[in-house]
């Protein structure tokens, strides 16, 4: 046996006795080496109990998110009422929610047809939300489909507002995935960012709805700046729609 | 030669047009714009059962497939007219089941489909907006992908209407 003969030489066995500590050595060494590898994953091991949690972060994001709904329901009220007071909104719209069962967006004509029609109470000119804002109108309508114009269609246009800057504007398809947004006056003082939201003055559509963000703005086109929008919702891929109908529910109670 | 509008099988085949276009998901397109289903199909029907069929079956195709579509832009006198210019070639030149010359046919019918088209929708708008990017970018990828679907489509249904008729024939 070797260990055992190199223990019996007198001045080498305190060396060969101290062997569990030169295995600490190595290991420190190790360590040292690896800057540290083991040492920081033995430490977040151990200190695992007593990390920052996500808990906090939760809670104060559930507040947050509170807050900011009560007060978007506090705002719809107050703006329902006064918007009543002006007498510019008689009935608050119903809403038919509807599958899309046929999707043109890259034809001649862009259009959608969705599986509900006459007797789920759409209307020709009725509005068409999607998750992300407007997408276009019903342009016509059987009693179990409706045809919808979307707002990328040529022959689509639809009065909208940069609420930044409240300026008016006129939003027209012109066939590509992007209509296109011709203000009313020479300087409408937009940048490419603002959100362009349906307009407060609009009959056709009901006011407020989100519809796109100003992507590239042309100062030098005549008669007045054009702006090109990208819509918010993404109209090839989506598969419910929301029709806004015209008589609301309680309208169509009495 | 024209027995095909005979065969009621035959002539409800007409109906997978606007089914096609309707589908969802749409089949074959190139970058979002599907084939002109209405060239593919009126191509080899016209070209087996003569000119007077064509235009016909042009003109009920293009009833069909307005019903379909938003807003007053009429397909009709163009497939009419491609129903029986289509009708009358095989009357006078060499034959013409060469994948080459089918192509070539269905190109220029979408050509003058969606020519038609574009005209109706945008003729208020002036020529600036006529030309846009998007107007010839719909144009040309539905050029390309019908010219490219027909010789194989068109070849399979003339050769089975071809086979039809001679045999109704002889």
């Amino acid at each position: 046996m070797p260990f055992g003969r190199l223990s019996r030489v007198p001045w080498l066995r305190p060396v060969v006795g101290a062997w569990p500590w030169a295995l600490v050595a190595a290991v420190l060494v190790a360590v040292r080496l690896s800057k540290g590898a083991l040492l920081s994953d033995a430490y977040a091991l151990l200190s695992r109990p007593f990390w920052p949690g996500s808990a906090q972060k939760e809670w104060l994001q559930a507040a947050q998110q509170l807050d900011q709904q009560t007060r978007l329901g506090q705002l719809e009220l107050d703006n329902r009422r006064l918007r009543r007071l002006l007498d510019l909104q008689r009935a608050s719209p119903g809403k038919v929610t509807a599958p899309v069962i046929s999707r043109e967006p890259g034809d001649w004509w862009h259009q959608l047809v969705l599986g509900a029609g006459g007797l789920q109470g759409i209307r020709a000119g009725d509005s068409v939300i999607a998750p992300g804002g407007l997408i276009g109108r019903v342009a016509s309508v059987t009693p179990s489909t409706a045809r919808v114009a979307l707002l990328t269609d040529s022959a689509s246009k639809v009065g909208v507002w940069v609420g930044r800057t409240q300026r008016h504007g006129l939003l027209t398809g012109v066939g590509s995935s992007r209509p296109v947004l011709r203000f009313l006056e020479k300087d409408p003082q937009v940048r490419p960012g603002d959100v362009v939201v349906t307009s407060p003055a609009s009959t056709l559509v009901p006011p407020g709805l989100s519809v796109g963000v100003i992507q590239s703005v042309d100062d030098k086109a005549v008669p007045a700046t054009l702006a090109v929008v990208q819509l918010s919702a993404p109209v090839a891929s989506v598969d419910w729609v929301q029709v806004l109908t015209r008589q609301g529910p309680a309208a169509a109670g009495s | 030669m024209a027995s095909l509008h005979r065969r009621p099988l035959f002539v409800v085949s007409a109906l997978a047009v606007p089914l096609l276009t309707l589908a969802a998901p749409g089949l074959l397109r190139i970058g979002g714009v599907p084939p002109s289903w209405a060239v593919l199909w009126l191509l080899p029907w016209a070209l087996a059962d003569g000119p007077l069929s064509g235009a016909l079956a042009g003109l009920a195709l293009g009833l069909l497939l307005d019903s379909l579509h938003l807003g007053g832009a009429t397909q009709m006198p163009a497939l009419a007219l491609l129903g029986w210019w289509w009708g009358r070639l095989p009357r006078r030149g060499p034959p013409i089941e060469r994948s080459f010359s089918l192509g070539l046919l269905a190109m220029l019918g979408s050509t003058l489909l969606g020519l038609s088209v574009l005209l109706q929708r945008q003729a208020g708008a002036g020529w600036a907006v006529l030309l846009t990017a998007a107007n010839l970018y719909t144009l040309l990828a539905q050029v390309l992908v019908t010219a490219l679907l027909a010789p194989m489509i068109c070849s399979l249904l003339l050769l089975l209407w071809r086979r039809h008729s001679a045999s109704a024939r002889g």
